[in-house]
């Protein structure tokens, strides 16, 4: 490999345009904050261009045909992430800085250790264990915590880590394995019952028992969010493998009964849906959160008040959950579109590598991690908009939050993984060569 | 497959329109209504962690200032002068909002009001993206040492004192017992500012309103400096009428008689019922101009309206309609003489002094002397302007003999106003408030011929005897007020 494909230096470009405008948000942050530039703006900027050039050199490397802009959004999300994390608590943003590099050596680890996408097909089994096993750890006591009345945290020595984040992924891999391989199976009845054909509970059994359990683990753990966003993914995967729009209509009633199910059962859910639907006169109590989100992002108004020039201090969790709602304050309309499009973007771009992509492996795996960054994005945003009811999630690559960073990071190196593959010519150069001629 | 797929496309980006179409929703269709939403404290927050100028007497005493205070209010305001300018400082609380110079300057002292240019300077660039330096520091024209001065004067009685310059308005001394020291509610610690409050508004008479400029009492006999005015403006000869020696006023429609107070005996003509306080001669007076010229007079001399002062909610002084004496002529002769429903503030006496030492022209009073930027520079300086021409040059000069012979005549009623060397022109008032109660007034200004200081002094609710009282109790408060000031600034010749 002489010379670099030319969407390497598209991208080697973009991350160039990154860091500038990542420098420049945290410098005008550090203005409205203190009224001068921030003291660490020299090692900020060297930093994010020496992460993502790292990253950068890992595609050359090992994906050099992927797509080019999927790398530089991802990173300019993380950077607007941290300039305002930085923005909030300067603790954080240390153990956010770490997480960063963390999260980018993950994404070279990923793109290096996985040379081919379909070689991951070969450890589905492997890979539901490890995603259920995740998801029980927070259970276990002794390293298992509850924050915020959800049990998804397992802390080992001074770091909190939030497994459910890698599960996610695991099962992503296990379904697009599973539903590949028997898509015709699940698309066509093959038991006659009465004058009907119905599909054969025997090959719906393992990817229903995985579902059920994970959905049980996650309403366990009162992780309302991770359960929405899984059950989505589920169905979402189980559509595109089969086609059947039966499968839609299934997950809607399954979706009713669920929800149903956790407003009575789970004292949780029900002060969420209360304070979606009526936060006034909860407004010191489940409604705060919202209401203050509210404000925050009304305060932004169409241009928003500056970065670095708002009062954040009354909104609770300003960093995580509610960080949009810090960004629409500070940025307005204008900047909160903008962050909008960025992953409409990122899920676009993922969506199209679906496409392309001729192994249906790939193609299921690629569809599904895109459809877990746009309905992530879409539960946190529409969340603290109060679209939809509130529940605890990260938004992608730009929370506080390290488990959540670096799956996102292998995520995306997945994806990249699959565009490569996908552009790779299936047979080898010099025999297209000689048909050409 | 990338059928679906691209149906999840499309659903995806319905989703995120949705997305869209709520932000809209949020910051620009209902950012108003959550803006004033009372639960929604940004705003306050916002306004209250601007940083703010310093508030300075006249003569260079820090009355508020803004220090760091590292917590999430950012600065904390403190006020070095406590309770001796409170009335004019007004105070700054997270909880309970502004009073004062600090609300009615609020947006000065931030330097928000400041009209918005596009920066030509790095530094204005700078102060564009960090918006932390535009405050303003104002100095106001009330001076520490009249201040002490009539906080001396009233030594813990409750009344009010207001002091100003006849010539443009400039407020010299605006202080009332009982007052507070405003630190007590800009601390940050919001439950003992909450305890503090609850303390400070359990007490008689709700300590926070500046009784100075939002208290009303009847002014007595201090009024008949406006109704000698309507006498010169609408019926001169009733100047040089000799009114019956009597000591009890027979009124029409009734069968009861206006008593002078204490049982003395008065008459004569206007300068010598004036100069004595005859309230039987006054009493004829009134119903002689009648209620239109007694109304017409007041009014010109700011009853019935709101003195533009700087300061927040001054209160309107009250002067009956002319229609309400119709069927009631006996309150007219009460309210030639400042009593019944005749009601006037501490600084409209004090207007009235002015505008009689003004050659009839009533100044807009203010507190506001100059405002200067953060560098120091002086930004803006206020230009006094006319409110009222209450009367005419040739009445105020009348009405300054009047008031003069008050304070000089040996059987004046303010003799106790009288300084060596200073001619003092002034009028007490002793209004009856009934149950054996009084208002002691005294109406001032001097030197009467080249009036340099107009002063109202008012102790309400005193034990009362007879018509010298408002000379005894109130007359020597402002004459150390007037003794003060000319001490401290020689006077200027009228320009």
């Amino acid at each position: 490999m002489t010379r670099p494909p030319a969407r390497r230096r598209t991208e080697l470009g973009l991350i160039i345009l990154v860091v500038f405008l990542t420098g420049g948000l945290y410098a005008l942050a550090g203005f409205g904050k203190a009224g001068n530039l921030p003291a660490n703006i020299g090692p900020f900027l060297v930093a994010i261009f020496v992460l993502l050039l790292v990253a950068h050199m890992a595609m050359r490397h090992s994906a050099p045909l992927a797509d080019p802009i999927l790398l530089p959004v991802a990173g300019l999300l993380n950077g607007i992430g941290y300039v305002f994390i930085a923005r909030l608590s300067h603790h954080e943003a240390r153990l956010q800085a770490f997480w960063t590099a963390l999260g980018v050596a993950a994404f070279v680890a990923t793109l290096v250790v996985v040379r081919r996408a379909r070689d991951l097909e070969r450890y589905r089994y492997t890979f539901a264990f490890v995603g259920i096993g995740l998801l029980l750890l927070p259970l276990l006591p002794g390293i298992g915590e509850d924050i915020n009345g959800a049990r998804l945290w397992i802390h080992l020595g001074a770091f909190n880590f939030q497994p459910g984040e890698i599960a996610k992924l695991s099962l992503a891999i296990f379904f697009a394995s599973v539903m590949v391989e028997r898509a015709d199976l699940l698309s066509r009845g093959t038991r006659r019952v009465g004058r009907f054909l119905v599909l054969d509970p025997r090959y719906l059994a393992p990817i229903l028992a995985a579902w059920g359990l994970s959905l049980v683990i996650f309403l366990a753990e009162n992780d309302l969010g991770s359960s929405f966003l899984f059950f989505a993914l589920f169905i979402g995967m189980v559509w595109v493998a089969t086609g059947r729009a039966y499968y839609l209509g299934l997950g809607a009633g399954l979706f009713a009964f669920g929800s149903f199910l956790a407003l009575k059962v789970i004292g949780h859910t029900k002060g969420r849906v209360e304070a979606w639907l009526d936060p006034w006169t909860h407004a010191n109590t489940t409604g705060y959160q919202i209401i203050q989100g509210w404000f925050a992002i009304a305060g932004g108004g169409m241009w928003g008040v500056g970065p670095g020039q708002s009062s954040s201090g009354s909104i609770p969790e300003a960093s995580t959950d509610l960080i949009f709602a810090v960004i629409a304050n500070e940025l307005g309309l204008v900047g909160a579109a903008a962050l909008l499009a960025g992953y409409l973007l990122m899920v676009g771009t993922g969506l199209r590598v679906a496409v392309r992509c001729d192994r249906p492996f790939d193609k299921l795996l690629a569809a599904g991690l895109s459809l877990v960054l746009g309905v992530q994005t879409f539960v946190i945003v529409g969340g603290v908009t109060r679209l939809i009811p509130l529940t605890g999630i990260t938004l992608p690559f730009v929370s506080y939050g390290g488990s959540s960073l670096v799956a996102n990071y292998i995520l995306l190196a997945l994806l990249l993984r699959i565009s490569h593959d996908t552009e790779q010519p299936a047979v080898a150069p010099a025999e297209l060569v000689s048909v050409a001629a | 497959m990338n059928r679906q797929i691209r149906v999840l496309g499309i659903g995806l980006i319905i989703l995120f329109l949705a997305l869209f179409v709520q932000l809209n929703y949020v910051q620009i269709v209902h950012a108003k209504a959550l803006a004033s939403n009372p639960l929604n404290g940004r705003a306050i927050v916002a306004e209250y962690t601007a940083k703010r100028g310093s508030i300075l007497s006249a003569d260079g005493v820090t009355l508020a200032s803004s220090a760091p205070s590292g917590d999430q209010f950012k600065y904390l305001r403190t006020y070095p002068a406590g309770a001796l300018f409170e009335q004019v400082t007004g105070f700054f609380s997270f909880t309970y909002g502004s009073d004062g110079a600090e609300r009615s300057y609020d947006k000065v002292l931030t330097g928000k009001k400041s009209p918005f240019k596009l920066p030509t300077s790095l530094s204005g660039l700078k102060n564009l993206l960090t918006n932390t330096d535009q405050s303003q520091s104002i100095t106001l024209t009330v001076r520490d040492d009249l201040q002490k001065a009539a906080q001396a004067g009233l030594a813990g009685r409750t009344g009010s004192v207001v002091a100003l310059d006849p010539r443009t308005g400039a407020i010299l001394a605006l202080y009332s017992n009982p007052s507070f020291d405003p630190n007590l509610l800009s601390g940050h610690d919001l439950s003992q500012v909450q305890a503090n409050y609850k303390s400070l508004t359990s007490q008689p008479g709700g300590v926070l309103d500046p009784p100075a400029y939002r208290q009303t009492w009847p002014p007595g006999s201090s009024f008949k400096i406006v109704t000698s005015g309507s006498v010169y403006d609408h019926q001169s000869p009733l100047a040089t009428k000799t009114y019956p020696t009597l000591a009890a006023l027979p009124l029409p429609q009734t069968t009861t008689q206006l008593h002078n107070f204490g049982g003395e005996v008065c008459g004569g003509q206007l300068l010598e019922l004036f100069t004595v306080s005859c309230d039987t001669g006054f009493g004829q007076i009134g119903l002689d101009l009648g209620a239109t010229s007694l109304y017409d007079e007041a009014h010109a001399f700011g009853f019935d309206q709101t003195p533009p002062l700087d300061l927040p909610f001054a209160v309107r002084s009250i002067f009956p309609t002319p229609a309400s004496f119709a069927q009631a002529l006996p309150t007219l002769a009460y309210s030639a003489i400042g009593q019944e429903d005749v009601q006037a503030s501490a600084l409209q006496m004090a207007l009235v002094g002015a505008g009689v030492a003004n050659r009839g022209t009533i100044m807009a009073p203010h507190v506001l002397d100059h405002v200067t930027n953060s560098q120091n520079q002086v930004v803006s300086t206020y230009q006094p302007s006319k409110w009222l021409q209450a009367t005419s040059p040739d009445t105020a000069s009348q009405l300054t003999q009047l008031m003069t012979s008050v304070v000089s005549s040996p059987d004046g009623t303010g003799t106790a106003a009288a300084i060596p060397g200073v001619q003092v022109a002034g009028k007490t008032g002793t209004a009856q408030t009934g149950t054996g109660k009084i208002d002691a007034w005294f109406v001032a200004f001097a030197p009467a011929t080249n009036p340099q200081i107009a002063v109202a002094v008012v102790l309400p609710d005193q034990p009362g005897a007879n018509e010298y009282q408002g000379g005894t109790l109130a007359a020597p408060i402002a004459k150390t007020i007037i003794q003060t000031y000319l001490a401290n600034h020689p006077a200027t010749p009228l320009s």
